[in-house]
């Protein structure tokens, strides 16, 4: 019987780690002593920060999107279908037609917007955090003469901490570009004493809202939504009326992790910060936005993590104590406008101090969207280096 | 603190910012007006978050008591 190795979830944790496993297996997933299973009900991968560019005609649908057979190596097994139950005792996974034992199991299923936990929230406006909304968010951009252009955060956490700052952003370059920015006031909605979590970030952030008139309102932690009267109310008592409210949903895990007993009250997996194992079981690991960890919930976090994660099962199969930590790794790109960019670099321990931005910065982001097919989703780069 | 105040304690230790305001503002929303609520936190950011948003929301900032390794934040339901 060969070793199984199952991965829930084929997103982009669940496809990186599978395909790092697969290169550093090659000889053993040909002779059958080893196998890899990535499940997941979904046949199509997508990029999630696509989502993002999409509104401003940036990115589009097909260069979003491909076929998550297509990305896997060959040797990885891929099946189409939905892990109902996760039994982490006896180490199986349970789909309505089938079970898997695993030897070693990486649960990967990520985050998704919990729209219900604001009244009024998904009738309400507009978000970025599917590809369907991302469209209709484009045909409202492209709509919209002028007005007041309200972009508030919803909930904490939610995916790409950064995407807020950078949609307020890119806002104010749209329609700069389309000569009417000084018919559109734009507002952005934060629930926190600052713009961003990170108070040195944060404090650029500011400045730079500032300067770019974009008018910050903190300490606004949403508690209803009235699509009729276009108006917002917060928990501190405040309200907001808008023309146009794009909204970011507060997120939630993934129903199987919720149903088998293993997550928090929040829907995440409790997860050792640097072995990623899920707490209190050796063979199982939990990575990307699925996890409870205090990192971002973003494609980065996952793509160092299943560094780690692949890396310490292939030790473990051969014999070798774990040879990887994690250290809390996240890089990530911030737009700061049309043209141009900056980065996160960051940890546990070491908090990012982003340099100024430039537009050397926004075109590698560009390129980095197109790469993400080629090079980190197949696992050839793996976690940049870790 | 009269004994007919109710205490209702939030252990977010191990929480990062901005996990124990968020547990804060969730047990403010199902609570009573005069409710006291103490988060334990284990994040510094805490101490600088929480009264800054009990300032802006209305309720009463109690204080601060550190313990080893974490802070004990009061606050009051006020309305």
């Amino acid at each position: 019987m060969p070793k199984t190795i199952a991965v829930i979830g084929g997103g982009t944790g669940g496809t990186i780690v599978a395909n790092n496993l697969a290169h550093r297996l090659h000889d053993q997933l040909v002779k059958g002593e080893v196998e890899i299973v990535v499940i997941d009900p979904s046949a199509l991968h997508i990029y999630q920060p696509a989502y993002l560019l999409i509104p401003f005609g940036i990115m589009h649908r097909n260069e979003a999107v491909r076929p998550e057979r297509s990305l896997l190596d060959e040797k990885v097994k891929f099946r189409q279908e939905s892990i109902n139950r996760i039994d982490l005792s006896n180490r199986t996974v349970y789909s309505d037609s089938t079970k898997i034992t695993y030897d070693y199991l990486v649960v990967a299923t990520g985050a998704k917007p919990d729209y219900s936990q604001v009244p009024g929230l998904e009738k309400a406006g507009y978000d970025f955090y599917t590809l369907d909304n991302a469209y209709r968010l484009r045909e409202a951009l492209g709509r919209f003469k002028g007005g007041k252009l309200v972009t508030a955060v919803a909930g904490i956490p939610f995916k790409c901490p950064t995407a807020p700052i950078e949609f307020a952003f890119l806002v104010d370059s749209y329609f700069t570009r389309l000569g009417i920015r000084d018919k559109v006031d734009v507002q952005y909605v934060y629930p926190l004493p600052r713009p961003f979590t990170i108070p040195n970030v944060a404090e650029d952030v500011q400045k730079m809202m500032e300067k770019r008139k974009i008018e910050v309102n903190l300490l606004f932690n949403v508690e209803s939504i009235d699509p009729e009267k276009k108006e917002m109310k917060s928990i501190e008592g405040e309200t907001i009326k808008y023309d146009l409210a794009v909204l970011t949903p507060p997120h939630t895990g993934a129903e199987v992790v919720k149903n088998s007993g293993i997550a928090d009250k929040g829907g995440w997996i409790p997860t050792d910060r640097y072995t990623l194992n899920i707490k209190g079981y050796d063979d199982a690991y939990a990575i990307g936005d699925a996890t409870d960890l205090p990192v971002s919930k973003a494609g980065s976090a996952a793509d160092f993590e299943a560094a780690v994660v692949a890396t310490n099962i292939w030790d473990d199969l051969n014999g070798f104590a774990p040879s990887l930590r994690y250290d809390g790794k996240v890089m990530c790109f911030i737009i700061t406008g049309i043209g141009e960019a900056t980065m996160l670099i960051f940890d546990y321990d070491h908090p990012p101090r982003p340099p100024p931005a430039t537009f050397a910065c926004y075109w590698y982001k560009l390129v980095y969207n197109r790469m993400y097919w080629t090079v980190t989703a197949k696992g050839l780069l793996p976690g940049f280096g870790v | 603190m009269s004994e007919q105040e109710k205490v209702k304690v939030i252990d977010a230790r191990g929480s990062f910012c901005p996990g124990p305001l968020m547990e804060l503002i969730r047990a403010i929303k199902e609570s009573s007006v005069g409710d006291i609520i103490e988060v334990l936190s284990s994040d510094t950011g805490s101490q600088r978050d929480i009264p800054k948003w009990a300032e802006k929301a209305g309720h009463e900032f109690l204080g601060v008591i550190h313990e080893e390794g974490y802070d004990r934040i009061r606050v009051k339901k006020k309305r």
